[in-house]
């Protein structure tokens, strides 16, 4: 993240060891007042709480309210997500793994772990800390959309649509049902697609263009038409738009919701698509509508194809694969049917 | 009994509009993106003339597991389209200039192969797929000249559909858990048992009534047809319009008893439309607006109908084809008259009154001329609705059709007036003539042919 060296990377570097650290600490302690309580404990598909001393559910609820927060750091769920939109000083590709896959997941998938594997969902559930969580979380979806909305740098937008889009999976999670797990986790793996691709597209823009802001792009499609077309997939499939992978996600979400009798989550998936289409349709009709202001800021040429076919590549094939896990989701190897699979083991007795 | 699905010809339908945008890939192929616009809708053409409907296909890999089928219903919905989009087409590629062919062209195809799949679809996750797609590549369409006014006229359209198809999406989800199946076919009867029947017919309503253009979700529909080159008006107004009406026909209970307030809303609701548009539309001055609003004034009737359907589930069948039928009619006609609006005038004065009988005869065949398909429709609808059972209304219907004959009247004496204006000498390219006369010879032969093609209320 410092790797630039400039006195902005270096503040959000500081930034994001403050935030990171003060969430470990919050964890440590939450996993040693566990270990006190119970011993030592692995990772258990129903859970380890199940016959426990109804007196202790006190205790274990604050221990779960501290393991939460120390993850949530990393998840960059509302309040605790400042550090993520400054983190976008990083180099595209450190981005692109940072928002897709290394950082924000590993604090997702640790809330997955500890929901399913440490309390179990039915533990969880009948602590009554499930519905408290779904509610931050569909607050840090409808915050990070609407924060998305007014930021005119392009990785800002993205970092805020980042935060927005995590906690669909902590959303999905906190769905009691074996349908609102699939939606969480399937949107694990979507999520990643998407927004690695947006940001392989975002560095593609800064490298090739110079483009940072999105006022910049005006006419990037004919310049840039492969970079561009998969920009706006990706847009699209974030806001839901079927066969993308973002429209599974959804569908998945909206029918656990239904079935879990939580109806409000379906209005906060739908006004989240809105938001979505909201701060993702104007960069893409600037993209493909608007004429080319000017001359680019820091053109630079390779050749034959738009951009140096190290960049080139990269966001194509992973458009091609967000198209292929959304069309082909019925199919035996598409993420959804293997979340599905994980799904019916976790609520199996 | 189900036929065999003509695999090759299904998958050609959907798959040659939708993988043409990739000959845009190139600056060099300009031409053979022109030369294959009338094409791409030739296969589905086939399938709607020679396919032995019904068929059903199992594409159980595709999205959340699909099906694609054919029956009378959606033959005709296809035949319109396929036909339409053919005679659009093909005026398309004089029509269009060098500015930004290739752009269009890819909106143009993807539109098309929405249009078209949602026709075929037989599940939810296919027909909301083809219907978003059609929606979001429409936008190219709207916005394509690059104006103020074309770019003012996207963005309320965009603003609309995105409305209409996050009601549609909440339709979907719960009418989909109300049936517990993802089958079109089984949301009627889910709904209808559902405790929340209401809020899903209502989000119906509400989602596909954008794209039908039903009273106070339909001001999108003036500023955007008009504004989009010409042959694309006429596929917004002749084909994509009755996406719109399909999808009502698909998701509604109709055949349900217990619907019959829902019914009277839609069937007082279409007669809104239908009376409203006229007072609307008859001041306006661009000829392609006064078709927007006769549009909206038409499709008024068909909501009637099928509010009727909803209304009366034991004549549903019946009113079925007779929706079909008026919808395949009116989407012919008005596309011929949108084309209209691109011709020029011929300079002998016998060719010119050749020339304005011809472009008269589709607007008199929507006031239900002798031996057009108007007379069918038209003959048809006031069976339906007034030989017909005891509907709500029933007292004030005969009044309200008459007035929405004046209306439709009021319209189309207005366009002729505002294109009288407007039509000037000149020279047009050969295949603006040919698409517009594929357009006029389409609508003129379809009341001799339709009963030899077994399609309903022949």
């Amino acid at each position: 993240m410092v790797h630039r060296g400039t006195e902005k990377a270096l503040q959000a570097g500081r930034n994001y060891i403050i935030y990171t650290l003060g969430g470990g600490v919050v964890l440590l302690l939450g996993i040693a007042w566990m270990h006190g309580l119970a011993g030592d404990l692995s990772f258990r598909e129903t859970g380890h709480f199940h016959g426990v001393d109804p007196a202790l559910h006190g205790q274990l609820t604050l221990i779960f309210v501290l393991l939460i927060a120390g993850l949530a750091v990393k998840a960059g769920m509302f309040p605790v997500h400042g550090w993520l939109p400054q983190a976008m000083v990083a180099p595209a590709p450190v981005s692109a793994l940072l928002h897709a896959v290394a950082v924000v997941k590993a604090g997702a998938f640790g809330i997955v772990r500890v929901v399913y594997d440490v309390y179990g969902i039915d533990f969880a559930y009948m602590l009554g800390l499930l519905e408290p969580l779904a509610w931050l979380a569909a607050f840090t979806i409808l915050f990070g959309s609407v924060r998305a909305l007014s930021q005119m740098d392009l990785k800002r937008r993205l970092a805020y649509s980042t935060i927005s889009q995590v906690s669909y999976i902590i959303l999905g999670v906190t769905l009691f049902g074996p349908l609102g797990t699939v939606g969480g986790l399937v949107h694990l793996l979507h999520q990643g697609i998407m927004k690695i691709t947006l940001f392989f597209c975002a560095g593609n823009y800064a490298e090739t263009l110079g483009v940072h802001r999105v006022d910049e792009l005006d006419g990037a499609g004919a310049r840039m038409p492969a970079t561009s077309v998969a920009f706006t997939v990706a847009a699209l499939g974030m806001i839901g738009v079927p066969p993308l992978a973002g429209f599974v996600t959804k569908w998945t979400m909206g029918a656990g919701a239904l079935a879990a009798g939580m109806e409000w989550v379906v209005l906060v998936l739908l006004v989240s698509s809105l938001l979505n289409a909201a701060y993702f349709l104007p960069i893409v009709y600037r993209l493909w509508f608007r004429p080319l202001a000017g001359p680019w800021p820091a053109e630079r040429h390779w050749g034959r194809l738009e951009t140096n076919a190290w960049l080139f590549w990269p966001p194509l094939i992973t458009t091609l694969m967000l198209v292929l896990v959304g069309l082909l989701a019925a199919t035996a190897l598409s993420p959804l049917s293997w979340a599905q699979l994980i799904a019916v083991r976790m609520y199996l007795p | 009994m189900t036929g065999m699905p003509p695999t090759a010809l299904i998958a050609a339908s959907v798959l040659l509009p939708l993988l043409y945008p990739l000959l845009a890939a190139r600056s060099g192929w300009n031409t053979a993106l022109r030369a294959a616009l009338p094409l791409l809708p030739l296969p589905a053409l086939l399938l709607a003339l020679l396919s032995s409907a019904p068929w059903t296909l199992e594409l159980p890999w595709l999205l959340l597991g699909s099906t694609w089928m054919l029956d009378e219903l959606r033959r005709s919905f296809l035949l319109l389209t396929a036909l339409l989009w053919s005679a659009a087409g093909l005026y398309a590629v004089g029509y269009l200039g060098v500015k930004q062919l290739r752009r269009f062209c890819v909106f143009w195809g993807l539109t098309l192969a929405g249009n078209v799949g949602l026709v075929l679809a037989g599940d939810i996750a296919s027909f909301y797929m083809f219907f978003a797609i059609m929606t979001f590549a429409g936008y190219g369409l709207v916005v394509h000249d690059g104006s103020d006014r074309a770019r003012f006229a996207g963005r309320v359209y965009l603003v609309m559909a995105l409305l209409g198809e996050v009601a549609m999406l909440a339709g979907f989800l719960l009418a989909a858990r109300a049936s517990d199946s993802l089958l079109l076919v089984d949301l009627a009867a889910g709904i209808a048992a559902s405790d929340r029947g209401g809020l899903i017919t209502a989000l119906f309503i509400a989602g596909f009534g954008v794209k039908a253009g039903l009273p106070l979700l339909h001001f999108w529909l003036p500023l955007a047809h008009p504004v989009a080159p010409t042959p694309a008006s006429a596929v917004l107004s002749g084909a994509m319009i009755k996406a719109g009406l399909l999808g009502w026909l698909l998701t509604l209970p109709i055949g349900e008893s217990g619907w019959a307030a829902w019914g009277q809303f839609l069937m007082v609701m279409g007669f809104v439309g239908s009376l409203g548009a006229a007072l609307l539309g008859v001041v306006q001055r661009d000829p392609k607006t006064v078709l927007a609003w006769s549009s909206i004034s038409q499709m008024g009737l068909m909501t009637v109908l099928t509010g009727a359907a909803l209304a009366a589930p034991a004549q549903a069948a019946a009113l079925l084809s007779v929706i079909a039928l008026f919808a395949l009619h009116h989407g012919l006609a008005k596309g011929c008259l949108f084309l209209a609006v691109g011709l020029v005038l011929p300079a002998s004065r016998a060719l010119r009154v050749l020339l304005w009988l011809l472009i008269a005869l589709p607007g008199l065949s929507l006031l239900g001329l002798p031996f057009t398909s108007g007379e069918l429709a038209k003959g048809a609808l006031k069976d339906a609705l007034l030989v017909g059972p005891d509907l709500p209304l029933a007292a004030q219907l005969p009044l309200l059709l008459q007035a929405a004959t004046l209306a439709t009247l009021a319209l189309l004496a207005r366009y002729g007036w505002m294109l009288w204006l407007k039509l000037e000498p000149g020279r047009a390219a050969p295949s603006v003539w040919s698409g517009w006369g594929l357009a006029v010879l389409c609508s003129a032969v379809l009341f001799w042919w339709l009963p030899g093609v077994g399609l309903p209320g022949g």
